[in-house]
């Protein structure tokens, strides 16, 4: 069986390489992208901890796995909405470049 | 009785129907003003001979132990502030108090707003605000009728604003006429200095008794419960109020400058009514005044001597027919105040009502010369009995009769006064009534004499006499100015004269002391005289007369600069405080307390708006920043 320290060691490299997509990115629909990378590498986290620590009475009852198929949903929602505003957002703007929607900044 | 209040209602509806529907009304609504003081004049019959018919067992009457005269009050209550009882509740009433001063007033009043608002007819005809003109005429009726009947003195003080505001308001009634509104605002602002005086005079009786009933506000003087210093310094303030309204020096200084208004406003409100407000209050809180050493009185009584003194002697050089009879106006407040001092509430009351109806009659006199000749200069008048002569003959009675020759009413009300102050005060004193006196048969015979005797002027030729509207009041008001006197003897059966109907304790009979009476009959016939020899026969040369007098007579025709040290002190003193005041308000209230902490947020606003850049990245990077950081924080702390 892999170590689960691997398991975190592909989950922070996913999750920074998330993080730096919506840092870097400009337009709105790789941000969201990166937003479901970070989730997912989050995902990998939770899964593999709870198949590791099962029985040591830290994880029990699926937790961890029932928070991943959780944050599936939320972040299918999520991406559901954003994609709608994202589409609002072109509509009204022709762009879906962030650095350009700014209506809100003093 | 209990309906009196009715009287001033009538008045009061009428100014409120003229208001509202007067445009559609004929004749713009007067008609509903002449009708409700009409009503009221009927009402004051009701009350007189109801009154006269009433003794202690009729509801609501009793005799009074302040005054010893058949009083009858009636009081509702408007609004408890506070439970019933509590300690520190307040139960505001508003009620009418019928005595033989009340009375008095209220046919003076009821009668004189009637005959001037007849004259208004004819006189007002054709004048752009005829209907509001009768709607503030009707208001000031109600307000003056309030005043009279209130038995408390917050109502008294309502009414007393109310009729304040109408003067105001008739006074600037052309107010296309810059002179006009700087006169209503002086009249206006002037007795309000005054005002002051009444409004604190009555919180401080409400203070010591509790209650704004004049009646208990008596009974508490008698009973001791209010000590003396409050007692004087109450009737004082009091009567600051009352010179304010009665123009008694120094606050005399706008009564001259209300001849701005319409002419029958002035013999209203600014000769038989309102003015006399003041005196009716003195003699009113009379019990007030009275009390203890009488010490109030003293300084009531000289005020009076002085203002009369004063007033007359700027009368006998004035030019303006309207002014010369506002400053008889204010020496004759004057000499009702001096009465009021030496305890003669009957000869002030008597010398209120003759004096109200000479001088409206006077007014009205004046008002129909000025309707027909167009002019107010004395100088450009003069043998005006050529052309009107009925004018004529009414305002030489009305002119001797404030001169005080022999019958008229003027005569039996002076003497009365004479009386009085005879026998409370010094021979200073009557010396220098006896002087004012002799100076108001001068100067009413110089206004008669420049204005109707002498050559008729060719400007005049076209002046004509007014019509029936404008001399029928006047006649009526001749006739009373003519017999008033009457009722002052003790006639067979139970009358015994003015005295035994209005007095203070004690009734007195009719009596006539010989020698006064014949010192003031000879300086009044006297001066009327001198009067004709100055100014038809010019047989003593004026100019002589002005030359030895020259430094007296500079002073006096500047009226002893009183507008002068009005205007110093407003300029130098309340200007300029009022600019210090100002500058705290704008440097300090406004800018520093108000808009300071504004000005400092706003600042603060734009300096820290900056760091929202409107980048999602920035937010991101700092909120990862952010994270490791707490992250870091929380391994060190648990590690």
């Amino acid at each position: 069986m892999v170590d689960l320290v691997w398991f975190q060691l592909l989950s922070a490299i996913l999750f920074v390489i998330g993080l730096y997509g919506v840092m870097a990115r400009r337009s709105a629909v790789l941000i969201i992208m990166s937003i479901e990378l970070m989730l997912n590498a989050v995902n990998i986290n939770l899964i593999a901890a709870a198949s590791h620590m099962e029985g040591t009475g830290k994880f029990s009852d699926f937790d961890g796995q029932l928070i991943a198929i959780f944050i599936i949903t939320v972040a299918a929602a999520e991406v559901g909405l954003a994609l709608a505003i994202i589409l609002r957002m072109f509509k009204n703007r022709s762009t879906v470049n962030v650095d350009e929607i700014n209506l809100m900044k003093w | 009785m209990e309906w009196a209040w009715l009287i001033p209602v009538f008045s009061f509806a009428s100014a409120l129907l003229i208001v509202v529907f007067g445009r559609s009304l004929p004749s713009k609504g007067a008609f509903l003003s002449i009708l409700a003081i009409a009503l009221g004049f009927a009402g004051f019959w009701v009350v007189l001979i109801s009154w006269m018919g009433a003794d202690t067992t009729t509801s609501g009457c009793f005799t009074s132990e302040n005054t010893h005269l058949l009083t009858c009050d009636y009081e509702r209550t408007w609004f408890n502030a506070g439970a019933v009882g509590d300690v520190g509740s307040v139960s505001i009433n508003w009620g009418i108090l019928i005595d033989p001063l009340t009375i008095a007033v209220l046919g003076l009043v009821t009668f004189v707003a009637l005959m001037v608002q007849i004259y208004s007819l004819a006189y007002m005809k054709g004048d752009t605000r005829f209907g509001w003109y009768f709607a503030i005429h009707s208001l000031f009726a109600a307000a003056m009728l309030t005043l009279v009947l209130a038995d408390n003195f917050l109502l008294l003080y309502v009414a007393w604003e109310l009729v304040g505001i109408c003067s105001y308001l008739l006074i600037g009634f052309w107010h296309e006429r810059s002179s006009a509104r700087e006169a209503a605002k002086k009249a206006f602002i002037v007795t309000r200095i005054g005002d002051v005086g009444l409004l604190v005079g009555i919180l401080l009786i409400w203070r010591e008794v509790g209650t704004f009933s004049m009646l208990d506000a008596f009974e508490a003087v008698r009973t001791g419960a209010m000590s003396e210093g409050v007692t004087t310094v109450a009737a004082l303030l009091l009567f600051l109020g009352a010179m304010g309204k009665s123009a008694q020096m120094p606050f005399h200084v706008w009564l001259p400058d209300a001849m701005e208004g319409p002419t029958p406003v002035s013999a209203l409100i600014h000769a038989a009514t309102m003015v006399i407000a003041g005196v009716y209050l003195v003699a009113r809180a009379f019990p007030l005044f009275e009390a203890y050493d009488a010490d109030a009185l003293m300084v009531v009584s000289v005020v009076g001597l002085v203002t009369a003194f004063v007033a007359a002697t700027i009368a006998l050089v004035a030019t303006d027919l309207k002014r010369i009879l506002a400053y008889s106006t204010i020496s004759h407040l004057g000499l009702m105040m001096l009465s009021l001092g030496a305890f003669g509430v009957t000869a002030a009351v008597f010398h209120m009502m003759a004096h109200g109806f000479s001088k409206a009659l006077l007014f009205l006199g004046a008002g129909s010369v000025l309707h027909s000749t167009e002019f107010q200069e004395t100088g450009e008048m003069g043998g005006l009995r050529k052309v009107m002569p009925i004018t004529a003959i009414l305002f030489s009675i009305g002119a001797l009769s404030l001169g005080g020759i022999p019958i008229l009413a003027g005569f039996w009300s002076k003497d009365e006064i004479l009386i009085a102050v005879n026998e409370h005060h010094n021979v200073a004193f009557i010396v220098l009534t006896l002087f004012t006196a002799m100076l108001s048969a001068l100067y009413m015979g110089r206004a008669m004499f420049l204005v109707f005797f002498g050559p008729l002027k060719e400007q005049n030729e076209h002046a004509h006499e007014s019509p029936l509207p404008m001399t029928l009041p006047m006649l009526l008001l001749g006739i009373l100015a003519l017999g008033f006197g009457l009722i002052s003897f003790n006639w067979p059966g139970n009358y015994g004269g003015f005295g035994t109907f209005i007095y203070f304790l004690h009734p007195h009979e009719f009596h006539f002391e010989i020698w006064l009476g014949a010192v003031s009959i000879v300086l009044a016939v006297a001066s009327f005289i001198a009067a004709y020899l100055f100014y038809v026969k010019r047989s003593i040369s004026l100019d002589t007369v002005r030359s030895n007098f020259a430094g007296i007579l500079n002073v006096v025709e500047n009226k002893y600069y009183f507008d002068e040290v009005y205007q110093w002190t407003i300029d130098r003193v309340v200007l300029v405080l009022s600019r210090l005041i100002a500058f705290f308000d704008r440097a300090i209230v406004n800018d520093i307390i108000v808009n300071g902490p504004a000005d400092v947020t706003r600042k603060f606003g734009i300096a820290l708006r900056l760091h929202v850049t409107g980048h999602v990245y920035s937010y991101i990077l700092a909120m990862a920043i952010g994270s490791v950081g707490l992250a870091l924080f929380v391994w060190w702390r648990v590690a």
